[in-house]
Formats: structure tokens, C-alpha cells, sequence
């Protein structure tokens, strides 16, 4: 199994980890509560282990913070105040139980010394826990960050070593290993202590406010919480684009090739996306739900996400928890309006939307959307044998399915004389064009009309679960069970079994996924897509989307390159990682032949190795 | 000695977290320990690199197919440090065991070890080297440099996270004798306890250099090994071995062999086996000569005393 593409969770000591998404979900809008609670009752359990009375005092503490409210079952109602306050206080309680935690090791590793197994323990454990704040001390307190290092290393260094086979050991330097300790528990004890009390940021970390080597105006860059998961489905998704199903040279389609890169790029995003490496494709893995991303406190299940969070683009933040289930973009063109409430009757406006304010881009280059719009209009559904052109079942669908298919026919009287069909009209592609308030939507108050949802098409939709906007139906069984109890249709266990065979059958497709897990050559190949339209956009004199077709490549290969069957080839990755770097760097300098002269050199570089680049 | 990663493999490894989970346990892990196994079983010790409950899982289909092929049972087990292999060895409760080239030297003069099999590692060898790490933007750029530098190494009792490295120094004079080349050419030296360590302090800033495997870099996450470059390489050493005590049959000696050196990772069942053995490439018979060029150092710190045992393959 090919792995090595993906990106490994950091590895963290629990109470690091839920320190760290704690940490992550008390700076959203609207606090995940019910997060943040997880998080404390690990925080607290491992207080706990190490100090019974301050695990007590943090437990009564958070208690008192939290009132009478017992954590916000609708937090998005709370006042900015009440948040504001809880959450402050909430932080600082858990920075100091994780500094109390962590003193509690260093005292534990000083106390146990000499015994050389136990202090290592006690010592690791110091270190995983002060990971805890690694995010943050490297760059708001280099300086000390350094030093803590060092005090740690050196304390590892003075265990010494018990030899191999009787030899070579190495005695322990007992007062040496405490005093580097003691150092690092001095730190702790100052800036993590009892006293310590959030800066004025209203971006949430653990600023050692007490270190005199403290950075004041610096910035730890925002990372995801622990949990979170940008990595994609394996086997890659099959993505069928229309003209080269069709076997059109794809050096002929340079604006496709434009949107292709972009749909691939972070740079077209602003911070903290662009830092993330994430782009369209992340979500929508070659045009299609990706159903492992999620973000602990923006996603309410694998595969969904709120875009209106104040993480990715604090400007647009509608204050509100609504995740939402990544949609298919499979076959998009026949798929208007588009949102899932079916808010942009155009994907030229969805799209900006999303690069502008979901992601905090830049205003797009018309040129570009442009590109992403042709190069989305390619996207096809998966062929699918048993459905004829006007979208009735073909003579190889199984009984079950043609059973299924009467009842989807069926008008039923509970939905005002409409079926199944009235919304995914068979013969247009399964979609209506319509919003529809089925009563999947809790309104901001009873009767309100903000319930609205696109109705989504069927087509490839077997490989689009969980369904629903919200993606609270895990199977397309549950979704048919959902609408015979909602609507009291009074199916039976059998009509429900050929309805669903019915949709499963709509929702098929010849090859779902790609037949192998090792797709750099593929990548690569696309990396050189990107760069046909080079040409293409010099004619347009666009040097900045040549740049961000530079920089996207650079950063693929970089990203890709670990997914090598073979790493004696690395260093041809990373040279034409850095051609591309070159021809960035000769683009800001307005040095055209340089520019041209390093495209050239990636292009042949290329062609030399792209045998062996799988 | 821990064991560390030679090459990491697309597997979770926490050693904090395993290093505090295994406080209190016995060396030796299994199903049941290995001195109750039964004389008819062979018993291998695999060397933990992760939790060893996860290794233990890990094992079994190694040691199914191990069982499918020699036709004896085959009971594996697994230790925390190569020095509990060998004295599991030692002891009679271990036949076959998974070690390093510095073990394997030791086990061979002390105990009679032999060698079986040598590990092919991912550039198509199997051998492998030490690195002299430094941070990209360093400056740094050869072992010279490094004068008046702080240098970290994984463990003072390791070939290729300190005897390795270390001997680059040796050969350009640049240090001399077997002490800890503290206050001399570097400024000072740190035994970090591990490869990643050791590639961490780098990584952070907290020294300057690191000595260890080639391959440690690996240990780094993806997103932060271009920002780690080699600038000194040691000589080749033979990878991790196969070895196994004196006197067990030969019969069972070349079936073994035969076994593992037969796997292909280019066929899919047989990777499944090789991604289950420190996700190695495959095996190749070893030879006493092999060790030649690792035995001289070995020596010089006195963890063997005949090193011309290893110059040529009679002893075998």
C-alpha cells in the first residue's frame, strides 16, 4: 500500500493533543462547547494521574466558568460577551492544568533520578507534553524555545546509556539532568503557572507573557487541530473531463489547463489556506467528495465542513454553526444552482465565492475563473450502463431495481401528489433545478423560510456518501427510510430494499476509483498540464497567474515527492521543484529569457525521467 | 541500546509515548514468553519499534508464513533492545533473531552467532551509512565546519547513530581517540537518546549537527525533511541481520534462508511479508566478510576483540 503521500497525524501526547484542539476550538465562532468539554475531561484525566488536588481544583474551577450552562446547547445564540468571557477563562484554566501537568513530570524525572529507565520515562513524558505549546514557543519565544531545547537534550545526554552486552556504558550525571530540568521547570513555573492569564490577542496561544525574551507582535502561524484530515481517498476517485474522454491533446486546451492548476492551487487562497496547502482538489479530491477531510470544530462528520467559520476568513463568518456535506462536483454543468441551499444560480459566482470568502483569496484574475470554470465544465458523471439517455433503466438493471424504480415514479398523496421523480427528474439528469424545504433544515425559528435545500442530483452518487446538505444520512437506505418516516409513505422493508436497489443503480458508474494507489506518474503528468498553458497566459501577458502556476507546482512536486516508490529518484524531484522556483523568482525579476529558459529545462527534465517518477 | 528506526516505515512511531507505556515491563513480549515455548518451535525475537503489543500483531503474519514454509512452528516474540535479543539467545530461548550489525559482531564472539541474511534496503543495497545532518540553511557544508559546532549523536553505544559518524571525523583528523570529542573539535556533543532525537535537536536549532543513519531524516515529518541536507557521509555498512545461534540445524539454517531470501516486493504477497519485517525490500544470504568494514571500528571501542574473525568468511 502506497502511504508515503500521506500526511502522518503528529504524533501527541494526549494531553497535548486535546490542549491543542481545545486551544483551537475555544477561538471559533461559535464555540464548539461540546468539544471544548472532550477536551477538558482529558485534560482534566491526565491532571489527574499527576495532581489529584489540582485536577479537583481545575474540575470546580471550569464548573464555575461555565455556570449554569452547562457547555451551550445552542451555542450559536450566545452573546459575544458570554462567549468572549467563558472562552478567556475556559483557556486559561487548561493552559495552567497542562503547565501543572508538565511541572508535575519534570518534578517526578528530578525525584526518581537516578534510576536511568524511570527518569527517561519521566523525561519523555515532559517532553510530550510540552509539545502542548510547540506551536506557539518556537515563534513567539525563539530564544527560550532554544533553551528549553538544549536543557532537554542535555538532560538526555546525562542519563547516559546502560551499554550493549555489559559495554560501553555510561554513567548517569544526576546533578546535571536535574539542573537542566530544573531549568525548564523554572520556565514553565512562570509562564504556565498559577498565574498564568491570556494576552490581549484575541487569537487564543499560550504566550509565556513572563519570559523576558517574549516576542510581543510575533505571530505563531494557525494550524489545524489534531484530528484534522486533509488527506484523500485511495484509491483516487476516477475523474472523467470531457475532452480528454475524448481524446483531445490536452496541450490544445490551455484554459482548462489554467483552471486545472488552480483548482490545485493554495495560492489562489489566502491565509491561513495557502499556508495549509489547501485548495479545491482537497475537498473535492479530482472533482469529487473527498469523505475523510474534516476539521475537529468546523466539520460535524468526515466528508463536511462549515465554510463560513472564522478560521479560513474571519470577515465572513455568519456566526453559526452549519456545516456542510462536500458535494460531487461531478457532472456540475447540469447541476445549477449551486450551494447547497442553491444560493448562486451561477458557478462562476459559487466559485469566486469560495476562493474569496471561504478561503480569503484574493479578487480572482477573470482569466482564472475562467480557467476553473472550463476546466469544471469538463467534469462527467461516471458512465453508468443501466440508465438509457432519458434516464430510465436500461434492460440490465436487475428486478429489484425496476420495482424501485415504479415506487421513485410513484406520486404519493403525503408529498402532495409529487414522487420521487417530480425533484430528480429522470430524463434531466436527476435534478429539478429547484430548492426544496423538505424539512431537513432547522430554521432559525419555527415557520421561518430559511429552509430551503437544492435538490442534488443521483447520478455517481453510490460514491458520494454520507448524503443530505448536512451529510447526516450515512447510506442511500437511510435516506429512504428517512423520507417513508418523514412523510409517512407506509413503504414496506421490501419496497424500501428495491428503492434503494433502484438509486444505487442510478447512482452507479463503470470505475469508480482509479485501479492502483500509486498515482505520482499520474501527478506528474498533471504538473505538466498545468504548465501548457504557459504559453498561453505569456500571450496574456498574465505574469502573476504564471506565478502561481510556478509556485503550485513547486509546492505538488514537494508535497508529492515522498510518494517515490523509489527515492534514488528524490533528487529529480527536487530539481524540478527548483526549476520551478527559478522561473518564479525570474518572473518577479521581469527576466523573461530566464523565465523561459527555466520552463524549457522542466519541460526536458521531464520528458528525461518520467519513466521513473512513479 | 534502543532500537531506532533504520528505516522508517509508513508506520505510526511515537517513541515517547511507547518509551512511557513500556515502564515496568519485562524485555521480552509475546503470546506467552519465550522460555515456554517448546524445543521443537523455533523461537525469533523481532526487535520492537513501536508499541510491542502493535508489533506483536504485526508479526504474525510473518511468522505464518514462516510456519507455511519451514514446516516447523514458529514462535515469535519481541524484544526491546538488541542486547535482550542476544542474551535471550544466549540463554537457549531465542534460535533466530533480527539485529544490528554492532549486536550481531558482539553476539558472534561472545555467543557463536551466525549470520543468515542481510537486509536490502531501499536503494537496492544491503548496506547503508551514517550522515552528518545540518540544517539547510545552515551554511554548513562539510565536516570541517563544524569546528566549535555543538554535534548530537542518538546513543554512545550505536554503530550508525554515533561509531559511524563519528568516524567520519576520525578520517579527516579532525578527532582522535575514543573519548566523547567533547570540548575539542566540537564545542559539545549530546547523546540524544535516538535517531529522531538526534534529527530533532537538529531540525529545532538545538545543535548544529546530528550523526546518525542515512535513512533518519525519515523520521522527520514529510513537510520538514528538505529542511534538513547531509553534508558528510560515513563508509557503508551492512544492513540489519538475520542471525541465529550456534548449533541449530542446518536444515532449518538454509530453509529460513531460502524463505525469506525469496521474497519479491515487486509481488504484492510478498510485500505484504517485507512491509511486516521493517518494511525492508528484501533479504540476501550474509557472509562474515561483510561485516569487514564495520569490525575495525567495532574494535577500536572495544566492543570486539578479534576483528579479523570478520575479514574473511571461515568463521561462518
Amino acid at each position: 500500500m502506497a502511504t508515503a503521500h500521506i500526511i502522518p497525524p503528529e504524533e501527541l501526547h494526549p494531553v497535548a493533543e486535546a490542549y491543542r484542539r481545545c486551544t483551537f476550538a475555544l477561538n471559533l465562532n461559535p464555540v464548539p462547547w461540546e468539544l471544548v468539554r472532550q477536551d477538558v475531561e482529558s485534560i482534566e484525566h491526565w491532571l489527574r494521574t499527576a495532581d489529584a488536588d489540582a485536577a479537583d481544583r481545575f474540575d470546580s474551577d471550569y464548573l464555575a466558568v461555565l455556570g449554569n450552562d452547562d457547555g451551550g446547547e445552542d451555542s450559536s445564540v450566545e452573546a459575544p460577551s458570554t462567549r468572549e468571557r467563558k472562552r478567556r477563562a475556559v483557556f486559561e484554566l487548561c493552559t495552567r492544568a497542562v503547565g501543572r501537568a508538565l511541572l508535575t513530570a519534570l518534578e517526578e524525572a528530578i525525584r526518581v533520578a537516578p534510576d536511568r529507565e524511570l527518569a527517561r520515562n519521566h523525561l519523555n513524558l515532559s517532553q510530550a507534553v510540552l509539545a502542548a505549546f510547540a506551536d506557539t514557543l518556537p515563534y513567539v519565544d525563539p530564544e527560550a524555545y532554544r533553551i528549553l531545547g538544549k536543557a532537554f537534550l542535555s538532560a538526555s545526554d546525562a542519563i547516559g546509556s546502560d551499554g550493549l552486552m555489559n559495554h560501553g556504558g555510561v554513567s548517569f550525571d544526576v546533578p546535571r539532568f536535574r539542573s537542566n530540568l530544573q531549568t525548564v521547570a523554572a520556565y514553565i513555573r512562570a509562564n504556565f503557572g498559577d498565574d498564568f492569564a491570556a494576552g490581549p490577542d484575541a487569537w487564543l496561544s499560550p504566550r509565556p507573557l513572563a519570559s523576558p525574551t517574549h516576542r510581543v507582535r510575533a505571530v505563531a502561524p494557525r494550524r489545524l487541530p489534531p484530528g484534522a484530515n486533509l488527506n484523500k481517498q485511495l484509491p483516487r476517485p476516477r475523474q472523467i473531463l470531457n475532452m480528454a474522454a475524448r481524446g483531445v491533446d490536452e496541450s490544445q486546451t490551455p484554459l482548462i489547463a489554467l483552471g486545472d492548476m488552480a483548482f490545485d492551487s493554495a495560492f489562489i487562497f489566502g491565509e491561513p489556506a495557502r499556508s495549509l496547502a489547501m485548495s479545491c482538489n482537497t475537498c473535492h479530491n479530482k472533482g469529487v467528495t473527498n469523505p475523510n477531510f474534516v476539521v475537529p470544530g468546523l466539520s460535524s462528520r468526515p466528508g463536511g465542513m462549515d465554510v463560513s467559520n472564522n478560521f479560513f476568513t474571519g470577515h465572513a463568518n455568519n456566526g453559526h454553526f452549519d456545516p456542510l456535506d462536500i458535494p460531487d462536483l461531478r457532472g456540475i454543468r447540469f447541476t445549477a444552482p449551486y450551494g447547497r441551499n442553491g444560493r448562486f444560480s451561477s458557478l462562476r459566482e459559487f466559485v469566486r465565492n469560495v476562493i474569496v470568502n471561504e478561503f480569503n483569496g484574493p479578487e480572482p484574475d477573470p482569466i482564472l475563473l475562467d480557467g476553473i470554470i472550463a476546466y469544471m465544465n469538463e467534469f462527467d458523471f461516471l458512465p453508468n450502463p443501466h440508465l438509457n439517455a432519458d434516464g430510465t433503466l436500461a434492460a440490465s438493471a436487475s428486478d429489484a431495481a425496476r420495482r424501485g424504480e415504479a415506487i421513485f415514479r410513484r406520486p404519493f398523496p403525503q408529498m402532495a401528489d409529487r414522487s420521487c421523480a417530480t425533484c430528480h427528474v429522470p430524463s434531466a439528469n436527476f435534478v429539478d433545478h429547484q430548492r426544496h424545504d423538505l424539512g431537513t433544515v432547522n430554521g432559525h425559528e419555527p415557520y421561518s423560510m430559511d429552509r430551503a435545500m437544492d435538490t442534488p442530483t443521483l447520478l455517481s452518487s453510490a460514491y458520494t456518501a454520507p448524503y443530505f446538505h448536512d451529510g447526516s444520512q450515512p447510506t442511500l437506505r437511510s435516506v429512504n427510510e428517512w423520507f417513508n418516516t418523514t412523510f409517512g409513505l407506509g413503504l414496506t422493508e421490501h419496497d424500501l430494499s428495491d428503492l434503494t436497489a433502484y438509486v444505487r443503480t442510478v447512482g452507479d458508474g463503470i470505475d469508480a476509483y482509479e485501479d492502483s494507489v500509486y498515482y505520482l506518474d499520474a501527478e506528474m503528468e498533471e504538473f505538466s498540464f498545468f504548465l501548457s498553458a504557459f504559453e498561453f497566459l505569456a500571450e496574456k501577458n498574465k505574469p502573476e497567474l504564471m506565478n502561481a502556476t510556478f509556485q503550485t507546482i513547486a509546492l505538488e512536486i514537494r508535497n508529492h515527492k515522498w510518494e517515490l516508490q523509489d527515492y534514488a529518484h528524490l533528487p529529480t524531484m527536487d530539481a524540478l521543484a527548483e526549476l520551478m522556483d527559478e522561473a518564479y523568482e525570474a518572473n518577479q525579476l521581469g527576466d523573461w529569457d530566464r523565465v523561459v529558459g527555466s520552463v524549457e529545462a522542466y519541460r526536458r527534465l521531464y520528458a528525461a525521467n518520467m519513466e521513473d517518477l512513479k | 541500546m534502543k532500537f531506532k528506526i533504520l528505516w522508517a516505515r509508513p508506520i505510526a512511531v511515537c517513541f515517547v509515548v511507547c518509551l512511557v507505556g513500556l515502564a515496568g515491563h519485562s524485555p521480552a513480549w509475546g503470546a506467552s514468553a519465550p522460555d515456554q515455548a517448546t524445543a521443537e518451535q523455533l523461537k525469533i525475537a523481532f526487535i520492537s519499534y513501536a508499541n510491542p503489543q502493535q508489533v506483536i500483531e504485526d508479526i504474525k503474519p510473518v511468522v505464518a508464513y514462516l510456519e507455511g514454509r519451514l514446516r516447523v512452528p514458529v514462535k515469535g516474540f519481541v524484544t526491546l533492545d538488541y542486547g535482550s535479543s542476544v542474551e535471550s539467545m544466549r540463554n537457549g530461548h531465542t534460535d533466530v533473531a533480527f539485529v544490528d550489525p554492532l549486536a550481531f559482531m558482539m553476539a558472534h564472539e561472545q555467543i557463536g552467532a551466525i549470520p543468515l541474511l542481510l537486509e536490502v534496503y531501499p536503494e537496492g543495497k544491503p548496506t547503508y551509512h551514517s550522515n552528518v545532518w545540518v540544517r539547510r540553511d545552515s551554511g554548513l557544508t562539510k565536516a570541517e565546519d563544524l569546528a566549535g559546532k555543538t554535534m548530537a549523536f542518538a546513543d554512545p553505544v550505536d554503530m550508525s547513530g554515533y561509531l559511524l559518524p563519528r568516524d567520519i571525523f576520525e578520517r579527516k583528523s579532525l578527532i582522535d581517540g575514543v573519548d566523547r570529542p567533547d570540548g575539542g573539535f566540537f564545542s559539545r556533543v549530546y547523546f540524544a537518546g535516538g535517531d529522531e532525537q538526534a534529527m530533532r535537536a537538529v531540525f529545532n536549532g538545538f545543535v548544529d549537527a546530528a550523526g546518525v543513519s542515512q535513512y533518519a531524516y525519515l523520521l522527520l515529518r514529510p513537510e520538514e525533511r528538505d529542511q534538513v541536507i547531509p553534508i558528510a557521509q560515513s563508509i557503508e555498512s551492512p544492513s540489519h541481520l538475520v542471525m541465529c545461534r550456534p548449533g541449530l540445524s542446518d536444515d532449518i539454517q538454509r530453509k529460513l534462508t531460502q524463505s525469506l531470501a525469496r521474497l519479491d516486493i515487486s509481488r504484492e504477497e510478498d510485500k505484504k511479508i517485507l512491509d511486516k519485517l521493517y518494511g525492508v525490500r528484501g533479504f540476501v544470504e550474509a557472509k562474515m566478510s561483510d561485516f569487514s568494514s564495520v569490525a575495525p571500528i567495532a574494535a577500536r571501542y572495544g566492543f570486539i576483540k578479534h576483528p579479523a574473525t570478520f575479514m574473511s568468511d571461515a568463521g561462518k
